[in-house]
């Protein structure tokens, strides 16, 4: 972007301030609720605050941590994506048959795979959304239906166990790097990328822009076919990463791979201060989201609160994070609101 | 595991010859039966439905299998309507909610279908038999045998169950608890926790690691989920308590032959779900053919494939009751 | 303008997809007669609609919904909250009358909850109710406990089990048929119906028209949810069985009914006779298809085709127009 006149680089300094508070704001949110979670059950035992089990919580948010990037990056377009488990779903077990079957593959070439049939699922979906003018609640839940359906056709009936995939591939998610599992450190890394990508590449910023305001979007010359088609695809291969990771953990693959993941990976999306109606939010606050699931899980085994309240609590847990979102933006707004009449 | 198939023929055969004589007027073959499982496209489920063929296969009957492809109550039933509106001879199921199943199943036998249950029982005037794999004490047992294969000097236990709503997980957890109180053979063990994974592996794994977390001394999490003990073990693998603590409870062979070949597990548990699913299928043709009748207390039924005699209990529930216990030595010789 | 607008005849859009829908039925019940020869008969035909109530009357209450341009994923888990409360009130003899109106008061309260959380508070109606999914599961298991309750008496039992006529029609049919001709007589022909249309169309004009919208909203939501709570009496009298995880997992296909029928996903435009007929398609396919054995997976494999080509018509139709008029072709 070029230099423009001076008082536009005033107001535009100004706005930026602003979108920097809101960004660091949307986070803020879901830190504050990991943090009161975090103190609550540190209190309430003396196991939570260990090393040992912040690892574990690491690990085990991990592969949701994933799965929530790539429903937020969807998310960020106005738009949603309900075929996220039985893309995961459908690139692991092919992904795990291919490796049983050619134990011999060299572990950079088996990693493609997945994140090839992800992209090409996901890119199913951005043309039927995109293109094809189909809502997208109504375009992902025929794929849903259509890609796990094909999984079970392809399976037969079967399933990958873990004497059958290479030793390589179970071994190196256990791998941990100066204390830290690598699947956190993946995982990690992967939300920064494409939280990189969303933030200082053109490309990415327009995923916010159509987001955020598809007709402004439309009059500033995006395609927005394009940047949904994007959105699609960057979402099909983070589904395809996190389908291989989660075979490699859990160790046998079975068609119902990662089924009811489109309701947990949205649920991350939006305790993390992803919008559902586009345009705001982060994939880092997406990322976070899928952390607090995680520690409610763990939290509530060590305090050993029945199954039932789990699911209580989360459910609650959505609804009080999307209320204090709603809460911060109205904030926001008014604050805007005043630095504007400035 | 001797060649299935050639024996079933030459049992079959046999029983057929021996006993076709005194009930000439009753049908004998050609019944037309049909099976539905819990969910269809898991591989135990499967391998009960390729038994129940070959069974229906060598007695000369045609067994449809069907259903639906996740574990649906509502499905389940429809699948169950279904059935009862082509008239077959016999209805074999697996049934997700023992009462949900019963209204569609009594108007079944209403019309003079015969219901057999297996893996999981229906309410009893809803079936004329339950072909059981292990009874309840028995499972408790076999499971808590394996856990002290793993640690033969005891400890804290927990247990891992699909869901509070599944029948024969909370038996056996009952049982398992009870056990450890009172018979001196298992009073090695104390239960510490009970948690559910709703048949998930990913759920099993994170609910595995957070136990261990939980209770530090824990020496054994007991399944009787087939999904739930293999990624238990899984989870004792890549969270690097090999040695420390142990996964056990039922599960297929292959799904756990790895941890048991590496030596990070020392048991399992298991029945042969091909053999259970042949069983179903026989008895219930006896049923057909008026050669067994599991509402007599003691009738008792040889099914020659199966090497074993089959005694009608109370309310109809015949006992498979052939545990089989894998270790490092012997998963090798299972084909499932 | 509004003499204009009342002069025009106002026909619910009627046309093109709702005879698509019933052709469609006709093909699938041809069909399903030479895929199974148990297929064609009334008994078999009526009897399998059972499967379709429960759904039935969620899809009817989330069209409700879906008109205003919200979504409400929550009901089933509604369901199993009010099937449960079922179930304690047979088990302190509560006379059925007062337990039904008691359950779809329940179901009401519910819905009223998410309404005011979606309509008055503003937060995006999906993530509301994603959260209420969970919270209202884990309600019905806190409340129902461990085990499944089973000791219904008949009077609970008679909507869900009992078959009129020579034991043929199905009770609940009937009931569904009414709820149907009430929804579609509040959604088409009452001013409550408009307004939703016309909220979801436009919700600011709606607003700056004078329309309550909050308050409409906030109806919709609750009528949603009281309609599962009748669904859960027919489930308590179809399945005889009430336990927490009851209705488990049906939103998806409910969700599949209601926009299968036309309904626009985000508001304004649809009909709830479209939203029967698919109900219609989508139960004589699964019935055709079960009653063949055809396996689980490739029903899935089949639904999903459908829903994706269904709703991909008015584009290929557009592009196939395009393709027809080079000249004209632009973006």
């Amino acid at each position: 972007m070029s230099a423009p006149d001076d008082a536009a680089v005033g107001n535009r300094k100004g706005s930026r301030r602003a979108i920097a508070f809101v960004l660091r704001l949307r986070e803020a949110g879901v830190l504050v609720f990991l943090a009161a979670l975090g103190t609550l059950f540190a209190v309430l035992t003396n196991t939570f605050l260990t090393t040992q089990n912040l690892t574990t919580v690491a690990s085990s948010a991990a592969i949701l941590a994933i799965a929530a990037c790539a429903q937020a990056v969807v998310l960020l377009t106005r738009n949603l994506d309900v075929s996220v488990g039985a893309m995961m779903g459908f690139a692991a077990y092919l992904t795990a048959d291919f490796a049983a079957r050619h134990p011999a593959i060299a572990p950079w070439q088996l990693v493609l795979i997945p994140l090839a049939i992800g992209a090409a699922l996901g890119a199913i979906n951005g043309l039927l959304v995109a293109y094809g003018k189909v809502p997208a609640l109504i375009a992902t839940l025929g794929t849903m239906s259509l890609y796990r359906g094909l999984t079970y056709v392809y399976a037969h009936g079967q399933e990958v166990t873990s004497s059958r995939l290479p030793p390589w591939m179970l071994t190196s998610v256990d791998a941990r790097i100066a204390g830290v599992p690598l699947l956190a450190a993946a995982a990690t890394a992967i939300v920064v990328i494409v939280w990189a990508f969303l933030q200082y590449f053109p490309w990415g910023r327009r995923i916010y822009a159509v987001g955020s305001n598809p007709l402004a979007a439309f009059y500033f010359g995006l395609r927005a076919e394009r940047v949904v088609l994007m959105a699609y695809t960057l979402c099909g291969v983070l589904c395809g990463a996190a389908g291989l990771l989660y075979a490699a953990r859990v160790g046998t693959v079975t068609v119902v791979l990662a089924s009811g993941w489109e309701m947990s990976s949205l649920a991350a999306a939006v305790i993390g201060g992803v919008s559902v109606s586009g345009g705001a939010g982060s994939v880092i606050g997406a990322a976070l989201g899928a952390v607090v699931l995680a520690t409610i899980d763990n939290g509530l085994v060590l305090l050993a609160v029945p199954e039932f309240w789990r699911m209580f609590i989360q459910g609650v847990a959505i609804v009080a994070a999307v209320a204090a979102d709603a809460a911060i933006a109205s904030g926001i707004r008014a604050s805007l609101r005043t630095r504007g009449a400035k | 595991m001797v060649n299935r198939r050639e024996l079933g023929k030459l049992g079959a055969g046999l029983v057929l010859a021996g006993l076709a004589p005194r009930l000439a007027t009753a049908k004998d073959s050609g019944f037309k039966i049909m099976m539905t499982p819990k969910w269809t496209g898991f591989p135990y489920f499967e391998l009960t439905g390729d038994g129940a063929k070959a069974a229906a296969k060598e007695l000369g009957d045609t067994l449809i299998y069907a259903g639906a492809d996740h574990a649906d109550v509502s499905l389940q039933v429809e699948t169950l309507q279904n059935f009862v509106n082509q008239k077959p001879d016999a209805i074999i199921l697996a049934a997700i909610d023992l009462n949900a199943v019963a209204p569609v199943l009594e108007e079944a036998r209403k019309k003079g279908i015969v219901v057999t249950t297996y893996d999981a029982d229906a309410a009893v005037p809803a079936r004329d038999m339950f072909v059981n794999q292990l009874s309840y004490e028995q499972a408790a047992k076999v499971m808590l045998d394996a856990a002290l294969i793993d640690v033969p000097e005891g400890g804290e236990i927990a247990f891992v169950a699909a869901s509070p709503t599944s029948p024969n997980h909370m038996a056996h957890i009952k049982i398992m608890t009870e056990l450890t109180k009172t018979d001196p053979k298992y009073q090695v063990f104390k239960v510490v926790d009970t948690q559910f994974a709703g048949d998930d592996d990913a759920k099993s794994y994170d609910v595995a690691v957070n136990l261990m977390q939980a209770h530090p001394n824990l020496k054994v999490i007991i399944s009787s989920s087939a999904v739930s003990a293999p990624a238990a073990a899984r989870a004792i693998e890549a969270s690097g308590h090999v040695g420390k603590v142990y996964a056990t409870g039922f599960a297929l062979p292959s799904a756990i032959k790895r941890y048991l070949e590496n030596g990070s597990q020392k048991a399992f548990a298991f029945w042969d779900p091909f053999e259970l699913g042949y069983v179903a299928a026989y008895e219930t043709h006896m049923k057909l053919a008026g050669k067994f009748d599991p509402s007599k207390v003691g009738a008792t039924i040889e099914v020659p494939k199966a090497n074993a005699t089959f005694t009608a209990g109370k309310d109809g529930e015949v006992v498979y009751g052939k545990p089989l216990i894998f270790t490092k030595d012997t998963v090798g010789k299972y084909d499932f | 303008m509004k003499d204009d607008r009342t002069k025009r005849p106002v026909r619910p859009q009627w046309p093109a997809w709702e005879m698509t829908l019933a052709a469609l039925i006709v093909a699938a019940g041809v069909w399903s007669t030479t895929l199974s020869p148990y297929y064609l008969s009334l008994d078999q035909i009526f009897g399998s609609t059972r499967f379709f109530i429960i759904p039935g009357l969620l899809a009817l209450g989330l069209a409700m919904v879906v008109s205003l341009g919200e979504i409400d994923i929550s009901l089933a888990s509604t369901v199993a909250v009010g099937t449960v409360t079922l179930s304690k009130l047979s088990m302190f003899g509560v006379p059925i009358g007062f337990a039904a109106a008691a359950v779809v008061a329940i179901g009401a309260l519910l819905g009223t909850l998410n309404g005011v959380l979606a309509a008055r508070f503003g937060l995006p109606s999906l993530a509301v109710t994603l959260g209420a999914m969970g919270a209202y599961r884990g309600l019905a298991f806190i409340v129902g406990s461990e085990v499944g309750y089973t000791d219904f008496n008949d009077s609970y039992r008679w909507l869900g089990a009992t078959r009129l006529f020579d034991d043929i029609v199905p009770v609940s049919l009937l009931a569904f048929a009414a709820v149907a001709v009430a929804v579609w007589l509040l959604m088409h022909r009452t001013v409550f119906g408009r307004y939703c249309f016309s909220i979801g169309l436009n919700r600011d004009a709606s607003w700056f028209a004078g329309v309550n919208v909050v308050k409409i909203k906030i109806c919709a939501y609750a009528l949603a949810s009281a309609l599962a709570g009748l669904a859960a009496v027919v489930w308590v009298g179809q399945y005889g069985s009430a336990r927490g995880d009851n209705a488990d997992g049906s939103i998806l296909f409910v969700v599949t009914a209601v926009v299968l029928g036309g309904m626009d996903i985000n508001g304004g435009r649809g009909t709830i006779g479209g939203v029967v007929l698919a109900l219609m398609l989508l139960g004589t396919l699964r019935n055709g298809m079960g009653l063949a054995n055809i396996g689980g997976p490739t029903q899935t494999v089949v639904l999903g085709v459908l829903l994706v080509g269904g709703v991909l018509r008015p584009a290929v139709a557009a592009a196939l127009a395009r393709l027809r008029r080079p000249d004209n072709a632009d973006v």
